[in-house]
């Protein structure tokens, strides 16, 4: 199961990834039009830290025992038995920020835009590479296969 | 009577029984779970009553579990049918109906059930009576606690065009309450016997600001007071007389002042309780193959290392599945939870999480670090003793609210950081470097 995996040491702040995954996230899926016209509609899925020289970029870490799934009341929060993916069903999900609660990344956001609902990253399931990933200049994110201790100890 | 069969048998259809009965067919796949349930729908999630009460979302949308859950997870579910006994020896139960049921193993997740205090209750014609013993005959008096009654109180609401209510307690349930009922433009009043509303898991500040937004929104509060004596007419209550002495007139009652366990079925059984069962670190029972889960049970909280009614949803999800991974023979151990809460009062969300109520005056050790912008409603407050963050109070800015809650479970000593960690752009970055490390490039987080 590929999974995305963070180089602290090789971010260097340019949060590209931020923009791809608004676009990627917008209706339009254009980056002109989705910052010009959909400007407060778009939310990144990923977030970058930023003190100083001192970056990193980090989005939803589709846990093995989700807190966000457990926590969920509407059932919206769920996790893909098969694929590993965390994903919020936004016709499901109620706003009561439960998830967020107990995120102990910090990576859902409360989506005020458009409909109130927790919005999160769902490692772009329709794309071979999450684009955060795809348009990182300097492999500060990698999507890979690699065995994390999490995902063994199922 | 034939008694019916079955190898797992969970008493209770909601967050734990549920979340018991997936992870008892992760690993059995073949034996049979029956989970019974005293109530017609077949499922739906508690906390989303009042928003359905509020018109916030259609009853299809209360429920939590896909219709196809039991089906595809060949679960059979039993609707309607309240376990009145349970013979912990003979390793049965029966129900209401009196059909008995035998099991192998079995999960009491049978949740709470509303408390109904002994207020007085006078009336013109009928002699001087208890709420307790009057409560189901008076048609507007209710309870916010099934979705039952979510649906009947909508209906009474609509039918009799009621513009006024009254809710006893100012808790998270008699809140929640209040805003579905501001949402159907109903007045509401709510009476809080301690000084504040929300005094279990706000302080007085954050408590304020959601009080304020009440009064804005024409709601009334009356703390430090309850209900003394309450005046009803052919089944209904016309008035109440508060402790104070005040009186006031009543077009419809909520009585939302906590629930207890609910523990009737096995009070003959020798399951060992105390104000809720208790459970070992495995969620069973005093007595072998029973074990117990959610709302019902008393156990571990992390935070005074005490056994503790904590129920919340997160939590009984935890104990149902940690419970049926080790009916079914597995092996797994609950840690412990602490209490958190998110609720969203008009307009304005708020996270309570760990120890969130107390301050400064409660215990010298204490260190709190505070943010607090009154103009914009917003307010912070992170609550550490000897370098440990124990509780967090969010109000307006939520944001990333389960870093604290991360910070409580794995203990993290945080020291070189508290200067910023009240601040609303607080992040993992800030964290300590070890603690960092793990979250960000380590294996994840072991809850």
């Amino acid at each position: 199961m590929k999974r995305i995996f963070i180089n602290e040491e090789f971010c260097i702040g340019c949060r590209l990834c931020e923009i791809y995954c608004q676009v990627k996230h917008s209706k339009s899926k254009k980056i002109l039009k989705a910052f010009k016209e959909e400007q407060d509609d778009i939310m990144s899925r990923v977030l970058v830290e930023e003190i100083g020289h001192n970056s990193f970029a980090i989005q939803c870490r589709h846990c093995a025992d989700a807190p966000c799934v457990e926590a969920c009341i509407s059932g919206a929060m769920v996790k893909n038995p098969k694929t590993g993916v965390v994903v919020c069903d936004e016709e499901k999900c109620v706003g009561c920020w439960s998830c967020i609660m107990v995120c102990p990344y910090g990576v859902i956001n409360r989506n005020l835009s458009t409909k109130k609902v927790a919005s999160k990253c769902d490692l772009c399931i329709d794309e071979e590479i999450p684009v955060c990933v795809k348009n990182c200049p300097n492999e500060a994110l990698k999507f890979e296969d690699k065995e994390s201790g999490r995902e063994k100890k199922r | 009577m034939t008694r019916d069969k079955t190898d797992y048998l969970i008493i209770g259809n909601s967050a734990a029984g549920l979340s018991a009965a997936e992870s008892i067919r992760t690993i059995d796949k073949k034996s049979r779970i029956t989970v019974l349930c005293e109530e017609s729908h077949f499922n739906y999630s508690k906390p989303l009553i009042s928003y359905y009460l509020g018109g916030k979302i259609d009853i299809d949308k209360t429920y939590f579990k896909d219709k196809d859950f039991y089906s595809s997870n060949d679960i059979e579910l039993k609707l309607e049918s309240k376990v009145e006994y349970v013979d912990s020896k003979k390793m049965y139960a029966k129900d209401s109906s009196k059909k008995e049921i035998s099991f192998y193993k079995l999960l009491i997740s049978s949740g709470g059930r509303p408390i109904i205090p002994d207020i007085k209750v006078i009336d013109k014609n009928i002699k001087e009576d208890v709420l307790t013993t009057r409560f189901d005959t008076i048609e507007n008096a209710f309870n916010l606690t099934t979705l039952d009654d979510a649906i009947s109180l909508k209906k009474y609401v609509e039918k009799n065009h009621i513009d006024e209510a009254i809710i006893l307690g100012g808790g998270l349930i008699g809140l929640k309450t209040a805003e579905a009922f501001l949402e159907l433009k109903v007045k509401i009043s709510i009476i809080e016997l301690a000084d504040r509303i929300l005094s279990t898991s706000f302080d007085t500040t954050a408590s304020e600001i959601i009080s304020e937004k009440i009064n804005q929104a024409q709601g009334k509060i009356f703390t430090g007071t309850t209900i003394d004596s309450i005046y009803t007419e052919d089944g209904k209550i016309t008035g109440l007389k508060l402790s104070n002495s005040d009186e006031i007139p009543c077009k419809l009652l909520v009585v939302a002042i906590g629930v207890n366990p609910e523990t009737d079925m096995i009070k003959d059984s020798g399951i060992k309780m105390d104000r809720g069962i208790l459970v070992d670190e495995h969620m069973k029972t005093s007595m072998d193959n029973i074990y117990a889960a959610g709302d019902v049970v008393k156990t571990r909280d992390m935070l005074s290392g005490l056994q503790k009614n904590i129920a919340i949803w997160p939590l009984a999800v935890r104990q149902g599945r940690i419970a049926g991974i080790n009916m079914a023979g597995g092996k797994e151990s609950y840690s412990g939870g602490f209490f958190m809460n998110s609720v969203e009062i008009l307009g304005v969300p708020v996270v309570s999480i760990g120890l969130s109520s107390i301050d400064e005056s409660t215990d010298k050790e204490l260190k709190i670090y505070r943010q607090h912008k009154p103009e914009s409603s917003i307010y912070r407050k992170i609550i550490v003793k000897d370098n440990h963050v124990i509780g967090a109070i969010l109000v307006g800015s939520i944001e990333r609210a389960g870093i604290y809650a991360g910070l409580i479970n794995n203990k993290v000593d945080i020291s070189g950081i508290k200067d910023n960690i009240a601040r609303e752009d607080f992040g993992i970055i800030q964290l300590p470097a070890d603690y960092k490390k793990h979250l960000v490039i380590g294996d994840g987080i072991e809850v």
